[in-house]
């Protein structure tokens, strides 16, 4: 039995016209760590907030270990939540921050101070335990957050976008330290975040939404590897996947800028009849341009001109015009080529995806 | 869960709400409601609805005309004299390079000194033999009567009144002074303005609102004029200084005719009320649209 | 940078302001001064520049204080006021506080409604009511009890609003946050909101003891009885009476602005941010 189950949760803020969140079916499992992905007002955040409480469920069930919850208040849920801003209590310090829902527990004094030790020494919090929130850096009050979350030994930890407000470099740190976090706790995870790198990172599976409608649920690679529809393709990965206007006439495919070449016989037969106009869709590491898989692929072969490069040093991001819009290939160190060469590149058959031109679904 | 949240507000608002309720609505519409019958506190019995008979007389009593003309005049006297008076001290204390904040000190405490001190003292410093007449004759002018004439008692009464205010409104508009972005200061300059154009054209506009609250302020504070003529003069001498306010509180707990004290109550709220409506007329909105002229022309 | 111009013009001014201060406050310093001489060397000395300078120290230097503070209630009077100012304090930002609080963040029904209401309360002046908080004090048997002068003193739709529009400006995640920490609104409003508005809770305080402080018309009405009058009240008993000589006259009324002084001297700050947000608030 899922341990958390919503069941057509939908939320219809009081004089909006559409949904903020629609039909929202999900079932998560004990200990499990989920990560709720999307563009800005995608309702991710709604949901996040209607678990823990905070909005009104307008429409169907959400039950948190076999019970009901939507007239629970928030306290009675039993969830902990890391919140965007911190929500710090600003008179407080660390120590008292991190005890505050232990005191109120009414667990005994020698308890609380045992509890909030282990969280102390566990974030590295040492030094600043008497400090206020004001005297700390982004990055200490985000361990603070954490600590006053894990202390309460809750079975549910709602994160809302909590590595939002730190720096690139703190934030690929904490990704890890709340990784770590969870493998030690073992506390079912819902993380909220707009950044697919921390979703994709973190998460043992991961919800994509979009105009307040799952898109699709699936462990990472599933995601990557098999987008259901163009947005999913579009918005896992980095850079985004290439995606091309075509026309598929039997086993010919033209791009809009005329390049065309034959498809491969697996490709053809996946596309199972269908024709005419949609989309190509091709993660950059999909375009080859090493000798041998220019040999293997040679019936697809094409040339362009590099426009741009993005050097990262591991590998090499290559940008140039083709099929009537900005491509880019992502190739190893050893490739490296200069803005103005000429390249040569193939198409994996096996990594090619197809959509719709109108429901942009997924052809295979 | 909201039904919960309205609950909750309203266990907060309540005990606001009920005082609120006793104190201020119930008095005001008791107010309204006396001010058309002729109750008579001792004897509330014998109350009937008398009308608009109360709003005719009041206009009709002698006491009450004197009452609202001494009003009047020390609203004319504080007014400008306050408000100017205040201005002027921000503009200097706002300009000088040192002692700052001894002055800003020096002109408040009048103010944090209650009325009853400051009239208590004031009689003695306006006594026959006191310490003015003395430093007066020093200076060769003879001894004035002050507050023991009826002539003199009420423009006496109002300086003091001047000398305790106007460190508070100096307060304000230094607050105001403060605020003016000091880039407007630098653009004039290379503009070629003179100090006089910089505060013609710059400090004058800005302070405009703030203008216009202090002016109104200090009317509303001078219309409410009471315990300075109480203790120091009894509203005499010849009811000399006797105010509005004075002539509601003793019809109502002196002579405790209700009715009657609730009519010029009434009259006085009018007054208070038009005052304030014509303030925000004047402050809102125009704000705006001054401050955006004045960024085209800069 | 000031051209050589400004400079003489601004050591002008600093001085013209000096001379100012000093005759402007000639009355405080007089007051002072001659609150420690007897009556016969206040006369003696008023027509000399000792007029505002205070005796030697010597013997009986505080003779009109001891005087005060021993032959007459003043210092009961003084600790009444102290009393009705700690407790109208602490009741004032319970009352006004939590309405302030409940206008900002908790959705009842009417709420904007009751802010316009409160909003246009500020404008009604306290003397129209005043007969009638008397009358309706006196129907109810309260005249001349501590209850009685209390009751009408603790509401205060300016504090309401000031506290309201603190305490909007306060994060919502906070109260998320202490909601899953197991705390109720109450104890939330209590322990959180006063805590992290600290600068509106001391200014209110500041502002309620000068009201009650310095208040003379309520208590005024209110008290009959000597035992309960406060310090403004009491002055007027003080002064009535033909044996209190001048100088007697002008200790108690330094003792009355001690407190006020020394409230002032820790909170100017406070004080200048009330002062000026009325000011700024509609400008």
């Amino acid at each position: 039995m899922a341990f958390i189950e919503f069941k057509n949760i939908g939320k219809k803020y009081a004089g909006a016209e559409r949904k903020s969140v629609d039909d929202f079916n999900l079932e998560i499992n004990e200990k499990e760590f989920i990560a709720f992905v999307g563009p800005s007002g995608c309702g991710k955040s709604t949901t996040l907030r209607m678990i823990a409480g905070f909005e009104e469920i307008t429409e169907g069930e959400l039950y948190i270990d076999g019970k009901k919850v939507n007239e629970v208040a928030p306290r009675d849920r039993g969830i902990a939540m890391v919140f965007q801003n911190y929500a710090l209590y600003p008179h407080m310090t660390v120590e008292k921050n991190i005890g505050y829902g232990l005191k109120n527990m009414k667990m005994p004094a020698d308890q609380i101070k045992k509890k909030v030790d282990w969280a102390i020494d566990i974030l590295g919090l040492q030094e600043y335990r008497n400090r206020k929130p004001k005297n700390l850096s982004g990055g200490q009050r985000q361990r603070v957050a954490l600590g006053r979350a894990i202390v309460k030994n809750q079975k549910v930890f709602l994160m809302d976008e909590p590595l939002s407000n730190l720096d690139a470099k703190l934030r690929v740190s904490m990704r890890t330290e709340i990784s770590k976090l969870h493998r030690e706790l073992g506390a079912t995870t819902i993380y909220v975040t707009h950044d697919q790198v921390e979703a994709m990172t973190m998460a043992d599976r991961i919800v994509i939404m979009k105009d307040g409608v799952i898109q699709q649920v699936g462990k990472p690679m599933e995601l990557y590897d098999h987008p259901v529809n163009k947005f999913v393709a579009g918005f896992i990965g980095s850079p985004q996947m290439n995606l091309f206007d075509v026309t598929v006439k039997g086993d010919k495919i033209t791009f809009a800028d005329g390049n065309t070449f034959p498809l491969s016989e697996s490709v053809v037969k996946k596309l199972n009849g269908k024709e005419g106009e949609m989309i190509l869709g091709i993660r950059g590491e999909d375009l080859k341009m090493d000798a041998s898989n220019l040999e293997l692929y040679s019936e697809s072969r094409q040339k362009a001109v590099i426009t741009d490069t993005e050097v990262m040093g591991n590998e090499n991001n290559l940008y140039f015009q083709f099929g009537g819009c900005q491509a880019v290939a992502r190739v190893s160190k050893y490739e490296i080529s200069q803005v103005g060469d000429e390249i040569e590149f193939v198409f994996v058959p096996s990594k090619m995806h197809f959509f719709d031109k109108d429901t942009e679904m997924n052809y295979m | 869960m909201k039904k919960k949240e309205s609950i909750l507000g309203m266990a907060f608002f309540g005990p606001a709400l009920i005082l609120l309720t006793l104190f201020l609505f119930l008095p005001m519409v008791l107010t309204l409601i006396f001010s058309f019958t002729d109750y008579f506190a001792l004897n509330p019995d014998m109350t009937s609805f008398v009308g608009l008979k109360n709003y005719v007389n009041i206009f009709k009593d002698e006491l009450f005309l004197k009452a609202f003309f001494n009003t009047v005049k020390f609203v004319l006297i504080i007014v400008p004299c306050q408000c100017i008076g205040a201005l002027l001290l921000a503009l200097g204390i706002n300009k000088v390079t040192h002692c700052k904040k001894y002055f800003k000190v020096a002109f408040f405490i009048p103010v944090v000194m209650s009325l009853a001190v400051v009239s208590t003292l004031w009689m003695d410093i306006y006594s026959p033999e006191g310490i003015l007449n003395t430093m007066l004759s020093q200076i060769g002018i003879d001894a004035q009567p002050f507050i023991h004439s009826a002539k003199q008692a009420l423009p006496s009464i109002a300086v003091m009144s001047i000398w305790q205010g106007v460190g508070y409104q100096m307060i304000i508009f230094l607050g105001g002074l403060q605020n003016i972005n000091p880039a407007l200061y630098e653009a004039a300059e290379l503009d070629h303005a003179s100090a006089w154009q910089k505060f013609k054209d710059i400090t004058l506009p800005e302070l405009k609102p703030l203008c216009v609250f202090v002016f109104i302020t200090v009317t509303i504070g001078a219309f409410r004029m009471l315990v300075q003529p109480m203790v120091m003069t009894g509203g005499g001498p010849d009811h000399s200084t006797y105010t509005l306010v004075y002539d509601i509180y003793e019809t109502g707990t002196m002579n405790w005719e209700m009715g009657l004290a609730s009519t010029m109550a009434i009259v006085f709220t009018v007054f208070v009320v038009i005052l304030t409506i014509i303030q925000n007329v004047l402050t809102k909105g125009k704000g705006d649209k001054h401050v955006n002229k004045k960024a085209k022309n800069i | 940078m000031l051209t050589k111009k400004q400079k003489t013009f601004n050591w002008i001014l600093i001085i013209f302001l000096l001379a100012l201060s000093v005759f402007f406050l000639f009355p405080v310093i007089w007051m002072l001064a001659n609150s420690f001489k007897s009556d016969a060397a206040i006369t003696a000395d008023m027509s000399s520049l000792a007029a505002f300078i205070p005796p030697a120290l010597k013997g009986n230097y505080f003779e009109n204080y001891i005087t005060i503070l021993t032959d007459t209630n003043f210092l009961r009077y003084m600790l009444n006021t102290l009393f009705y100012a700690a407790v109208l304090i602490v009741l004032g930002i319970v009352v006004n506080g939590l309405a302030g609080y409940a206008l900002a963040k908790i959705k009842f029904p009417f709420r904007e409604r009751w802010l316009l209401i409160i909003m246009m309360l500020l404008i009604v002046p306290t003397e129209t009511v005043i007969t009638i908080h008397f009358l309706i004090i006196a129907k109810v048997g309260l005249l001349n009890t501590v209850l009685g002068y209390i009751l009408p003193m603790i509401v205060n739709p300016f504090n309401i609003f000031l506290f309201r529009q603190v305490f909007v400006s306060l994060p919502d995640d906070i109260y998320e946050a202490a909601q899953l920490d197991f705390c109720g609104p109450v104890k939330y409003f209590f322990t959180m909101v006063l805590p992290m508005s600290k600068t509106v809770v001391a200014t209110v305080s500041v502002f309620t003891f000068l009201g009650v402080w310095n208040d003379y018309l309520w208590p005024s009405l209110v008290f009959t009885s000597s035992d309960l009058l406060t310090a403004q009240i009491g002055l007027n008993s003080i002064t009535s009476n033909d044996n209190t000589t001048m100088g007697q006259v002008l200790a108690v009324i330094t003792l009355i602005t001690i407190p006020v002084m020394i409230i002032y001297a820790l909170f100017s700050k406070q004080i200048v941010e009330g002062v000026t947000s009325t000011g700024s608030k509609e400008g």
